[in-house]
C-alpha cells in the first residue's frame, strides 16, 4: 500500500519537474541561464534549509562525513538545469524531455547493471533493451513532428 | 542566447547536450538514494541547492553584467520554478532506495512526459504551443510501452 502511494509520489514529481522545466525554459529566455539557474538553485537551497531547521531529525553521519564523490551529485543538476534552460526554448518541452529520457534511462540501466555508486546491482534484460528502443524512436517522432511544425 | 527556434542544425546540436545532462540526472539519483540513507533526505537535497548555488554564484560573478530586466521584475509566477525544484529532488531521496533507481525514473518519467505533452498541446507556463499531433501520440503510447517493459523486466 505505501509502496503505491510512494509510486504516485513520484509520478507526481514527474509531472513537476516538467512543468519547473517549461517555467525555466521561459525565464532563461528573459534574464539568462545563469540568472534563472542561480535563482532555481538558490529557492530549492533556502527552502531545504528550513525543512531541515524545523522537520529533520538528527543524524549520526553529517554532509563532511562522507566521502567526497557522494556529494558532486549538485555538479550534474547544475549542468542539468543550464542545458535545459538553454535548449527548452529551442527544441521544445516535449523534445527535451524525451532526450532527457533517453540519457536518464541509459544511464539508469548502466548503473542498475553495475551497480555502480554503492547501488544494488540489476542485470540488463532483453526487455529493457528493448524499452530503450522504445524510448529512441518515441524520441525520433517527437523529433520530427516539432522540426516540421516550425518549418 | 540562441538565436531563432527555426535553425535545424541547432536543434541536432542541442539533443545530444540534452541526453547527456539526463544521464547526469541518473547519476545524481545514483548518488543521491545512499547519501540520503547515510546523512538524512533533507541533508542530502541541501547538498545539491547548496552546492549548486554556490556554483551558479561563482559563474553568475565571473560572467559579467546580464541582459534583461532585473529578477524583481520579472512576473511572480515565473519565480516558483525555484520551488517545484526541492520536490523532485526530496522524492528523489526518498524513493530510490525504497523502489529502485530503475523504477523511481519510470515513475518520474511517466509523469514528466504526460505533462510535457500538456505543456506543449496548451501552451501553459508560457511556453510555445504546439498541437499534439499523430506523431506525438505515437511517441506518448512508445513510452508507455517502454515504461511497461521495463516494469516487468
Amino acid at each position: 500500500m505505501s509502496l503505491v502511494i510512494l509510486l504516485a509520489v513520484v509520478v507526481l514529481a514527474g509531472a513537476v519537474l516538467s512543468v519547473q522545466a517549461a517555467i525555466n525554459g521561459r525565464l532563461g529566455e528573459s534574464v539568462g541561464v545563469l540568472r534563472s539557474s542561480l535563482l532555481t538553485f538558490f529557492v530549492g537551497a533556502v527552502i531545504t534549509g528550513l525543512l531541515i531547521v524545523f522537520f529533520e531529525p538528527a543524524h549520526t553521519l553529517s554532509l563532511l562525513d562522507v566521502p567526497k564523490w557522494q556529494v558532486c551529485g549538485a555538479l550534474f543538476g547544475v549542468v542539468y538545469m543550464m542545458v535545459m534552460v538553454g535548449a527548452v526554448p529551442v527544441v521544445g518541452t516535449a523534445v527535451a524531455t524525451v532526450a532527457v529520457i533517453v540519457g536518464q534511462l541509459g544511464m539508469g540501466m548502466l548503473i542498475d547493471n553495475f551497480g555502480w555508486l554503492g547501488n544494488p546491482a540489476i542485470e540488463l534484460s532483453s526487455s529493457r533493451v528493448l524499452a530503450m528502443v522504445c524510448l529512441g524512436l518515441a524520441l525520433v517522432f517527437m523529433y520530427r513532428s516539432s522540426v516540421r511544425r516550425s518549418d | 542566447m540562441p538565436a531563432p527556434a527555426t535553425r535545424p542544425w541547432l536543434r541536432l546540436l542541442l539533443l545530444p547536450l540534452v541526453i547527456l545532462a539526463g544521464m547526469g540526472l541518473s547519476v545524481e539519483a545514483g548518488l543521491l538514494g545512499p547519501l540520503g540513507e547515510q546523512v538524512g533526505h533533507l541533508w542530502a537535497t541541501l547538498s545539491i541547492f547548496g552546492v549548486g548555488s554556490a556554483i551558479l554564484f561563482l559563474l553568475l560573478l565571473f560572467a559579467g553584467p546580464q541582459k534583461g530586466p532585473a529578477l524583481t521584475d520579472l512576473p511572480r509566477w515565473q519565480l516558483i520554478g525555484g520551488l517545484l525544484g526541492p520536490i523532485y529532488v526530496v522524492v528523489l531521496t526518498l524513493a530510490t532506495p525504497h523502489i529502485g533507481i530503475a523504477m523511481t525514473m519510470i515513475a518520474i518519467l511517466s509523469g514528466q512526459v504526460g505533462k510535457s505533452v500538456l505543456i506543449d498541446h496548451f501552451g501553459w507556463f508560457g511556453a510555445t504551443r504546439k498541437k499534439v499531433n499523430a506523431e506525438r501520440w505515437l511517441a506518448l503510447g512508445l513510452i508507455v510501452v517502454a515504461l511497461v517493459l521495463i516494469a516487468r523486466g
